[in-house]
C-alpha cells in the first residue's frame, strides 16, 4: 500500500515530463509523415514514410552524416584528451596553477555566437591576427575557413576552445574526490605514476568520463551556432552537418522534411549514446575495471 | 420675440460649437496626420543594419506626419526570409514586410494584392523595372523602396595610366583583369566572391545570362547545363585566377574591402556596396572610381535586386501599413535616404526624379550607371519555388568553387536540382 501510494507522487512529474518531452516528440514524428511546405498551406498531405525514403537516397544527407561524424569524433576526442590532461595537471600541488583555473574556464562564459564571431575575425585570411603572425614567421596565410579540410579542422578547434573547460571541470572534480589512500597504497607497493593512473585513476573515473563524453558527444552532434557563424556549412558542403542541413530545410519552410531530419538526428544520437555506453561500460561488466 | 431670441441664441451656440469642432478636426488633420491613424501602431519586418539605420533616422518624420507609430522587428539578411516565411504562414505578426524581390513570388500567398490601391496612387515616377519588381503574375504585391543593381566598378586612375577603356564585354574584362594582376605586389585584377556565399552564384549567373543561358527556361526546366551556361561558368572561373588569393572565403564586405584598400582594380558588386568605397574616411580610392554596366556577351543582363515593401493579408492595420508603404517608397524618403551618411551600404530610390536629382549624383557618384542598369535590368525567375532553387544553386556553386565538383558535374547538379524542385 505504502509503495503504491509513493508511486502516486511520481505522477505529476511524469505528466510534466510527458507534456514537455514526449508530446512534442510525437508531434514532430507525426509531422515528419506529411508533405507540408509553409508556402503552400492549402496543400498539406499525408505521405507516410515519403520524407524518410527521399532522405535515404539523398547524397546531401549522406555527406552531412559523414561530416557530423568527423566533427563529433574529432571534437570529442580532442576535448576529452586535453580536458583530462589539464585536469591531471591542475590536480598536482602547484600553487601557481590555482589562479589559472579561473582563466581556463572563461570560454565557458562567452556566448557561442560571440565567440564564433571573434574566431571568424581571428581566422580572416587577410586581416586576421592568426595569419598575420603566421605570415611573419614565413608560414603564409592559410585559408582557414575556405579550404574544405581546414574549415572542418577550424570549426573543430573552435568547438574545442569553447568546451575543453567543461571537460576539464568535470574531470577535475572527479579527480579531486578520488580516495588518496589508494594512491598511497599503490606507491607503497611500488606502482609507477603511469600504473597508478592506468589502474586506479582511469577505472575510478570511468563513469565520470562516460558522462562527460556522452554530454559532449550529444552536444557536438547537434552543434549549429559555431558552424553557422564560421562557415555557414561551406565551403561547398565541407562543414554542413545534419543540423546545418536541417536548419536550411526548415528555413525554406519544408516542415515535414525538416522534422524527418530531426527524427533521424534523434535516432543517430540514441545509437551514438548506446555505443558509447557499451564501449565504456564493457570492462565494468566483465569485472576488468574493478 | 423671446422664443425667436432663444432660438437664435441656441442656433448661434450650435453654429459656434460646430465651428470649433470643425477647427479642431481640421487642426488635428493638418498638425497630426489623418484622424483614423492617430494612435495606430504597425509592426514592420525589416532588414537589420544600414537600411534599418536610415529608416530609423527618418521615421520620426513619418510618425509626426501621420500619427502612425512603426515598431521595427529587424533581422539580418541570412535570417530575414526564414523569419518572414514562418511569421506570415503562422500568425498575424507583421503589418508590413520589407522584402528582397525574389521573395515576392514565394510569399505572394500571404501578401495583400496592392493592385487596386496602386491604381489611385501615382506610380509614374517609378523606374518601370523597379515597380515590376513588386509584381508577380500581373498582381502588384509590393512597392519598390530600394533598387540595387550589380555594377562593374573600376579604378579610373589605373585605367587612365594604362590608356585603357573600361571593359564592356567579358573578354575585355578578362584581359583587363589579367593586365592589372601582379601577385608579387599583392595587386589583383578583380574582386568577386567565390565562397559559399549567395553572391558567388549570382556572379556566375550574370555571366551565364549574358551568354544566353537561363537558370530556369521558359518551359520551367533547368537551363545552365548548356553551351551558353558552360561558357558563362568558365568565364567566371577564369576570372578567379585574377582575384585575390583568398577570394574563396570572400563575402560581400570583402569585395568592398579589396577595392577600398586598393588591392583590386575592378569589382562586380551591388551598387549599395559602392557608397562606402567613395567615403574618404574608409576608402583609399575615394574619387578614383568609375562605374559602368556589367559586361555583356550575346546580351546585356545586369541583375536586379529591388528591396520592396508589402502588406500581409492577415494584417489588421492594412490602411496604416499602406500609408507607411507609400511614404517608404516616396520621393521624400528617397531624397533623405540617398543623402544619409554611408557606413557599410546605401539605400537608393526607385524614383526617376530622385535618381536624376543633382543632389543624389553628388552623394551617389554611381547613380547614372545604376539608373542605366536598372532600365535594362534582368530579373531572377519569378517562381514560388525560387528560394529553393537559388539555395540549391548557391550550395552547388560553392561545391564547384571549393573543388568538390567538376564544372560538368556542377552544371548537371544545378539543373537536376532545379528540375527536382519544379517537379520536372
Amino acid at each position: 500500500m505504502r509503495a503504491r501510494g509513493g508511486r502516486g507522487f511520481l505522477l505529476p512529474g511524469l505528466l510534466f515530463l510527458f507534456a514537455i518531452d514526449v508530446v512534442p516528440l510525437i508531434y514532430s514524428a507525426w509531422l515528419s509523415l506529411y508533405d507540408w511546405w509553409l508556402l503552400r498551406p492549402s496543400s498539406i498531405r499525408f505521405i507516410g514514410l515519403g520524407n524518410y525514403l527521399r532522405l535515404a537516397t539523398d547524397p546531401e544527407l549522406r555527406r552531412a552524416v559523414v561530416v557530423t561524424g568527423l566533427f563529433t569524433a574529432g571534437a570529442v576526442v580532442l576535448e576529452f584528451l586535453v580536458g583530462l590532461g589539464l585536469a591531471l595537471l591542475f590536480s598536482q600541488p602547484f600553487r601557481f596553477l590555482r589562479p589559472l583555473r579561473v582563466v581556463l574556464l572563461l570560454p565557458l562564459f562567452v556566448v557561442p555566437v560571440v565567440g564564433a564571431t571573434m574566431w571568424r575575425v581571428i581566422f580572416h585570411p587577410d586581416m586576421g591576427p592568426l595569419n598575420y603572425y603566421l605570415n611573419l614567421f614565413g608560414l603564409g596565410r592559410p585559408p582557414w575557413l575556405s579550404d574544405p579540410t581546414l574549415a572542418l579542422v577550424s570549426i573543430t578547434l573552435v568547438d574545442a576552445w569553447r568546451t575543453i573547460p567543461f571537460m576539464f571541470l568535470v574531470m577535475y572534480a572527479g579527480i579531486e574526490v578520488l580516495p588518496a589512500e589508494l594512491f598511497e597504497a599503490a606507491a607503497v607497493d611500488g606502482a609507477s605514476r603511469w600504473q597508478a593512473f592506468r589502474h586506479i585513476t582511469v577505472p575510478l573515473l570511468s563513469y565520470i568520463m562516460l558522462v562527460a563524453v556522452l554530454i559532449r558527444g550529444m552536444d557536438a552532434f547537434r552543434e549549429l551556432d559555431i558552424i553557422y557563424v564560421l562557415t555557414g556549412g561551406g565551403p561547398g558542403t565541407a562543414t554542413q552537418t545534419i543540423q546545418m542541413l536541417s536548419y536550411r530545410v526548415f528555413g525554406l519552410g519544408h516542415m515535414g522534411l525538416a522534422n524527418a531530419l530531426g527524427i533521424i538526428t534523434l535516432g543517430l544520437v540514441a545509437v551514438l549514446c548506446y555505443l558509447l555506453m557499451r564501449a565504456i561500460l564493457r570492462p565494468e561488466r566483465s569485472g576488468g575495471a574493478a | 420675440m423671446k422664443t425667436i431670441h432663444r432660438g437664435s441664441s441656441g442656433a448661434r451656440r450650435r453654429a459656434g460649437l460646430a465651428l470649433v469642432l470643425t477647427l479642431v478636426v481640421a487642426a488635428s488633420l493638418v498638425a497630426g496626420g489623418t484622424a483614423w491613424a492617430q494612435g495606430k501602431t504597425i509592426t514592420l519586418s525589416m532588414l537589420a543594419g544600414f537600411k534599418e539605420d536610415v529608416l530609423r533616422a527618418n521615421l520620426p518624420e513619418f510618425e509626426k506626419k501621420t500619427g502612425i507609430k512603426v515598431q521595427i522587428d529587424a533581422a539580418p539578411i541570412g535570417d530575414l526570409y526564414k523569419k518572414q516565411v514562418l511569421s506570415l504562414s503562422s500568425a498575424a505578426r507583421y503589418d508590413a514586410v520589407f522584402m528582397d524581390e525574389p521573395w515576392i513570388a514565394p510569399l505572394s500567398e500571404f501578401l495583400l494584392p496592392l493592385t487596386e490601391r496602386a491604381r489611385g496612387y501615382d506610380t509614374s515616377d517609378f523606374v518601370p523595372t523597379a515597380l515590376a519588381a513588386g509584381a508577380f503574375q500581373g498582381i502588384q504585391y509590393a512597392l519598390p523602396v530600394d533598387p540595387n543593381m550589380q555594377l562593374l566598378i573600376y579604378r579610373k586612375d589605373l585605367f587612365d595610366q594604362k590608356g585603357m577603356k573600361p571593359p564592356t564585354t567579358w573578354d575585355e574584362l578578362l584581359a583587363a583583369a589579367k593586365a592589372f594582376t601582379d601577385p608579387a605586389k599583392e595587386q589583383y585584377g578583380i574582386a568577386v566572391t567565390a565562397s559559399s556565399d549567395i553572391q558567388t552564384c549570382l556572379y556566375m549567373l550574370v555571366s551565364m545570362w549574358s551568354q544566353g543561358a537561363e537558370l530556369v527556361t521558359a518551359d520551367g526546366k533547368g537551363g545552365v547545363n548548356t553551351p551558353a551556361g558552360r561558357k558563362g561558368a568558365e568565364i567566371f572561373l577564369e576570372l578567379l585566377k585574377f582575384a585575390p588569393t583568398n577570394v574563396r572565403s570572400y563575402t560581400f564586405p570583402d569585395v568592398n574591402k579589396a577595392i577600398q584598400t586598393g588591392q583590386a582594380a575592378m569589382a562586380i558588386q551591388w551598387a549599395s556596396g559602392a557608397k562606402p568605397m567613395e567615403d574618404p574616411t574608409r576608402s583609399q580610392v575615394a574619387g578614383k572610381l568609375g562605374y559602368t554596366l556589367v559586361p555583356k556577351a550575346v546580351r546585356q543582363t545586369p541583375m536586379r535586386g529591388v528591396w520592396t515593401i508589402g502588406i500581409p493579408k492577415n494584417s489588421p492595420n492594412q490602411d496604416a501599413a499602406w500609408e507607411f508603404a507609400k511614404w517608404f517608397s516616396s520621393k521624400e524618403f528617397g531624397l533623405a535616404a540617398t543623402k544619409f551618411p554611408s557606413a557599410s551600404s546605401a539605400i537608393h530610390s526607385p524614383r526617376v526624379s530622385v535618381l536624376q536629382d543633382p543632389g543624389t549624383k553628388a552623394s551617389l557618384p554611381y547613380v547614372e550607371a545604376l539608373l542605366a542598369s536598372l532600365r535594362v535590368a534582368k530579373e531572377r525567375p519569378r517562381l514560388r519555388e525560387f528560394a529553393d532553387i537559388q539555395e540549391h544553386f548557391r550550395i552547388t556553386t560553392g561545391k564547384l568553387t571549393a573543388g568538390e565538383l567538376t564544372l560538368d558535374a556542377a552544371l548537371k547538379e544545378i539543373d537536376a536540382g532545379t528540375n527536382r524542385i519544379l517537379g520536372k
